[in-house]
């Protein structure tokens, strides 16, 4: 199944597989398709969004997230 | 001079002859690895040092003693990419741009390598000289990391150190390789990733001394 990372759950984890719009600002991150991320913080009203890819956090704003697509693998207690 | 000529230019002791800028050293890494940290070690100077990223927005240079040269070192901003975004970037990528000829020292937090990599490739597609410090090693081995900085070198083809910059772990071998920095040769970086065996490389002024290089 398929989403953005903006609709992940709390501790859901994915790999990437499709990043839409500017993607140079997250590659640079360490946010690339392929890659697996789980999300651990979500702001409310538009707020930014944390994920853990590959051992460090990054936090996006709402607008860029919408624009990373996930294949979802599940919940995970460990870190993505 | 192109970079053929650069490259295949026939083992002159001064290939980068004319900027004045060939012994200076530029300290390059994201932000929060331990540049300034790096910095003070290889100067004695005082760039604030601190365990958050973004202490250092803007430029500090000092100078480093090594085979009876005296160097400039410029402790650059910390930077995710060579794109800027923010005005710690701008300065980094301004200052990358003002010193092609000088010795780029990737710094890499060796907890986070993959990370770094991305930045190291940008400074290696700018066809800089380039030399990689894996920083913070003290840290990953508390962690359990492991570090194979020979098949790092290997890959690259340029020549890689641990160090931990608070404790003066590896500065003396850092020191020792900066001589060795050289353009990365991207397609045969890609070949070996591959799994390929590029084809020998004709003869380099320097050497990053892994000794594989065929």
């Amino acid at each position: 199944m398929k989403k953005t990372i903006t609709d992940l759950e709390y501790g859901e984890t994915g790999t990437i597989v499709e990043i839409r719009g500017f993607c140079q600002a997250l590659n640079s991150l360490g946010i690339r398709t392929g890659k697996n991320v789980k999300m651990i913080t979500r702001q409310p009203i538009k707020g930014p969004v944390v994920v853990i890819a590959g051992d460090v956090q990054v936090a996006m704003g709402c607008d860029l997230a919408a624009g990373v697509v996930v294949e979802i693998r599940g919940m995970s207690d460990g870190s993505a | 001079m192109g970079l053929r000529d650069r490259l295949f230019s026939s083992g002159s002791a001064a290939p980068h002859a004319g900027s004045g800028h060939e012994g200076v050293l530029l300290l390059i890494g994201n932000p929060n690895v331990g540049k300034s940290a790096l910095f003070n070690r290889l100067t004695g100077g005082s760039a604030t040092v601190s365990n958050y990223p973004g202490t250092t927005v803007d430029v500090t240079r000092g100078s480093l003693m090594a085979d009876h040269q005296a160097r400039e070192v410029i402790d650059v901003p910390g930077a995710y990419s060579l794109e800027p975004r923010d005005a710690a970037e701008e300065v980094a990528a301004r200052i990358v741009g003002e010193y092609p000829d000088a010795i780029a020292l990737v710094v890499l937090d060796a907890t986070r390598i993959e990370r770094g990599l991305y930045l190291l490739l940008q400074v290696l597609e700018r066809r800089m000289r380039t030399a990689v410090a894996v920083n913070m090693i003290d840290a990953a081995h508390a962690k359990g990391i492991l570090v194979d900085t020979a098949a790092l070198q290997h890959l690259l083809g340029l020549p890689v150190v641990t160090t931990a910059a608070t404790t003066g772990e590896g500065i003396k071998d850092l020191v020792g390789i900066l001589h060795k920095a050289q353009v990365a040769d991207l397609d045969a970086v890609g070949d070996r990733i591959a799994g390929k065996t590029p084809p020998p490389r004709a003869k380099l002024p320097g050497c990053a001394g892994c000794g594989r290089c065929g």
